[in-house]
């Protein structure tokens, strides 16, 4: 009897560690993300204003806004989105369908995990080979292909993820029905998987539209306002990297608001993301 | 053991009434290297039920996705011999598969509506192969649907999502898709073995009725629900058609001994 309370006891001694030490691990984690959030908006919020989306970013020790950024990051998102997004969707819908039992998926998917965790300044410098060199000058379009070369990896493997959740009875009765094959993918098996595949899209902006190194290397950046894709574009990251190391209070300024667009922005995506797949879970 | 059955088999072949939809002759089928169905013989009667029981593994689905050839969504299974449908042999290259898909529908084991609403859900077969006019197509949709006895239950909820309906409401729901596409045949892979005793009730009086126009097959678990829908029944084990006859004779004076110990709940 005595043996057995003693275990008890020693069981819930052990219990209240483990739970202090996984509690001390989440309040840390959850610590930094608020002090990283409450830093953005202490130093970000004061200066917003009308100015920052309506002027060009200004020469050092002027004031200005962050209109040619703002524009240059969403330009070349939505270009990456749009150029890579059908190939992912593609070469996922090939790995989960198609070539769902073939030897090329299993080498297609190991090299897109690759990619996926690939450092994006990899990919900066290969498009920085692939096409600013040639070309002879650093231009948005180069920018935005680095972008959707980002954006292939992420939307292939949620695409083939949310493909393989759709239960095979359900392709087997589209089948069953007289449905061909690409029939069969487009009004059963991509319905099912919509919000999931739509989810993995989301994610891909959240992602690119933060990202600094492979725009340093394509688009570069441009003090004044520009909406040709064949020449340097400014974007929120890189103008945020070059104004947050610059001496000038105004830039230093400036680069905290950035930050707070780009974080708010991506933070309305994921929460967007969670509520549709939130959504499908429900059912 | 199957070459001492052959002629016993003819001779039940006669016994069974009526013209032949779908002749099976010596097909073995294979799932990579192993044999899941082992010389199959036999003859299903037109505009009648036909019921295929035995254990589990004994090879009644896999005999059952043969004749619509779903079986070839998945690598390394292979049919040899024939199957003929009137007289044309399905497993030929030459088969259009989807024309053949048309012909011969199926219903699965679990209900799988597709995540559509329930009028799309039927319009959506019909649609592949008929161009057919707004007003043409509500009212395929309602004999669809009246067909499979759901019309009173769903006539004020067309638009609604296929997956609102209950399970049994969605196993009606596949029935009513099969039938829109005017099959003439129709497979049933246990229809009703994830359904609740009311709505199998309700599948077994559809199958009864649906019977008059169609040639239905049904694979099942449940010998007391072959004995009540199937005219004909075939018992299988091991990939072998051990006795096929009129559904009354195998369950009340079967010729072989496994027959008679798997209808008496010896073994399986």
């Amino acid at each position: 009897m005595s043996t057995a309370t003693s275990l008890h006891q020693s069981r819930k001694r052990k219990n209240s560690v483990m739970m202090t030490l996984c509690v001390a691990a989440a309040g840390i984690g959850l610590a930094w993300l608020a002090l990283i959030l409450g830093a953005l908006l202490y130093k970000g919020l004061s200066g917003v204003n009308l100015a920052v989306f309506t002027e060009m970013t200004p020469p050092p020790g002027d004031a200005g806004g962050l209109l040619n950024a703002i524009y240059g990051s969403i330009m070349m998102t939505i270009i990456g989105v749009v150029v890579g997004t059908p190939i992912g969707v593609l070469a996922g819908t090939y790995m989960a369908e198609y070539g769902r039992f073939s030897k090329l998926t299993t080498v297609v998917r190991f090299i897109n995990d690759i990619l996926l965790s690939a450092p994006s300044i990899i990919i900066g410098l290969f498009v920085y080979e692939l096409m600013v060199r040639p070309m002879g000058h650093f231009s948005a379009i180069a920018g935005a292909v680095a972008l959707a070369i980002l954006v292939i990896p992420v939307v292939v493997r949620t695409t083939e993820d949310m493909l393989n959740l759709v239960p095979n009875a359900l392709r087997e009765a589209g089948t069953a029905i007289g449905a061909p094959r690409w029939v069969v993918i487009k009004s059963v098996a991509y319905r099912a998987a919509l919000s999931g595949i739509v989810t993995g899209i989301l994610l891909s902006i959240a992602r690119i539209s933060g990202e600094t190194a492979p725009l340093l290397f394509t688009a570069l950046n441009n003090q004044f306002w520009s909406s040709n894709l064949n020449a340097p574009m400014a974007s929120l990251p890189v103008t945020i990297f070059q104004f947050a190391l610059s001496p000038y209070e105004e830039w230093q300024q400036l680069a905290w608001t950035g930050a707070l667009i780009i974080t708010l922005t991506v933070l309305a995506l994921s929460i967007f993301a969670r509520s549709l797949t939130g959504r499908r879970e429900d059912k | 053991m199957s070459q001492m059955l052959s002629p016993d088999m003819t001779i039940a072949a006669e016994a069974i009434a009526g013209k032949a939809k779908i002749e099976v002759k010596n097909l073995n089928f294979y799932y990579g290297q192993s044999k899941a169905l082992k010389d199959i013989t036999l003859s299903l009667p037109e505009r009648s039920v036909t019921a295929f029981i035995g254990p589990s593994g004994c090879g009644k689905s896999t005999l059952l996705r043969v004749f619509n050839r779903i079986y070839e969504l998945y690598p390394k299974q292979t049919a040899e011999g024939q199957v003929l449908l009137d007289g044309q042999n399905v497993l030929d290259r030459s088969q259009d598969l989807n024309l053949l898909r048309t012909k011969i529908g199926m219903v699965f084991q679990k209900p799988t509506p597709f995540p559509m609403s329930i009028y799309e859900n039927i319009a959506f077969g019909v649609r592949l192969y008929e161009k057919i006019s707004k007003s043409e197509m509500d009212g395929r949709v309602e004999q669809a649907l009246k067909r499979a006895a759901l019309w009173t239950e769903v006539k004020d909820k067309l638009n609604a999502s296929g997956l609102s309906l209950s399970g049994g409401q969605q196993q009606r729901l596949c029935i009513a898709r099969t039938v829109a596409v005017k099959p003439e045949v129709i497979l049933l892979d246990e229809p009703a073995s994830a359904l609740d005793p009311l709505s199998t009730a309700k599948i077994e009086e559809l199958i009864d009725e649906l019977q008059a126009d169609y040639t239905i097959v049904i694979v099942t678990h449940n010998m007391q629900q072959a004995a009540r829908v199937s005219k004909q029944t075939a018992f299988m084990y091991l990939g072998e058609l051990v006795e096929f006859d009129r559904t009354e004779k195998i369950f009340t004076s079967p010729r072989e001994k496994r027959t008679q110990d798997y209808i008496t709940g010896r073994f399986g």
